[in-house]
């Protein structure tokens, strides 16, 4: 096949009503067939029956690990949307004081309250 | 060695074997569709060794989640599924390590080991369908791995993709024109 005919055959696999098996089965037919390699098979079921218990830990680790994150991060929004919450009923805002906690204090008594001048 | 009994065995006695530990008849899912995997990894990521990493992780992760198969679907299309969620997943990642760390172009984080061709034609074609594959964008670089070289029909593609057939069509035509750009430069 040459370069002209390949390129149709690529650009014509993605026509909707093209025979895709016809096409892929022409590029076995051309050597271009994608394989692993000869362990490859091996290589498999060794990692996984050799060394299966350190690769089932590290998976479960990993399970464990999203898992512990999922319920870690819903924790921590709770524990935000709370904290706003009680926020906003004992300030009644959301401004900037009112998350640093000093929205009953005028400028002068925290001055007064620092300097030990009561 | 894979035992030889197990070559006409069902799908769902296999996995069955598979989740009590008989690792003859993992070997078998192993062989039966290594060919199909290597397709789409290759396909997706260059053909080179670090597809064959890939390559072994989608069947360890087949292995660790075979509980999960319902044998509602066939075994083959809930591995390709694997096969195409991993390969995607090191697109991003190397997309985001080659944006960090590397000047090279996108097309060019994806390797290309040239194999032994009986002529300088097929070397040619190999290298041709190689390119159109690396140049094209991974939503539609899927299509035409699904397509050109697995052979599924449009409705299969989506299916596996778990896509729309609508937006598998348009791909289908979004993808036909970019590699019409791409072949016209080769």
């Amino acid at each position: 096949m040459n370069k002209i005919e390949i390129k149709k055959l690529i650009i014509n696999s993605l026509n909707a009503d093209a025979d895709a098996v016809e096409v892929s089965g022409k590029l076995d037919e051309e050597g271009i067939s994608y394989n692993f390699s000869e362990t490859f098979s091996d290589k498999v079921l060794n990692k996984l029956f050799s060394a299966g218990l350190i690769v089932n830990r590290e998976f479960e680790f990993v399970k464990y690990m999203n898992f512990a994150f999922y319920r870690i991060a819903i924790t921590g929004v709770a524990a935000i949307i709370v904290l706003l919450i009680s926020i906003f009923l004992r300030e009644g805002s959301f401004s900037f004081n009112s998350f640093l906690g000093l929205s009953d204090n005028y400028d002068e008594s925290i001055v007064c309250l620092l300097t030990g001048n009561l | 060695m894979i035992n030889e009994s197990y070559k006409v065995t069902e799908e769902v006695e296999l996995v069955k074997a598979s989740l009590n530990g008989d690792k003859n008849a993992f070997g078998e899912i192993v062989n039966r569709y290594q060919k199909m995997v290597a397709r789409t990894v290759k396909g997706m990521l260059g053909d080179s060794i670090f597809a064959e990493d890939i390559g072994q992780e989608v069947f360890i992760n087949l292995y660790y989640s075979l509980s999960e198969f319902r044998g509602e679907a066939k075994l083959s299309t809930y591995i390709q599924k694997i096969a195409i969620n991993l390969t995607l997943n090191e697109i991003k990642r190397r997309k985001r390590f080659f944006s960090l760390f590397s000047q090279k172009a996108n097309n060019e984080m994806y390797e290309f080991e040239i194999a032994d061709y009986d002529t300088q034609e097929r070397k040619e074609a190999s290298e041709i369908v190689h390119k159109a594959l690396m140049g094209l964008d991974p939503k539609f670089r899927i299509i035409l791995t699904m397509r050109m070289l697995q052979g599924y029909t449009t409705k299969e593609t989506a299916e596996i993709l778990d896509l729309p057939l609508g937006t598998v069509l348009s791909r289908l035509s979004r993808a036909q024109d970019q590699l019409r750009n791409i072949l016209v430069k080769l």
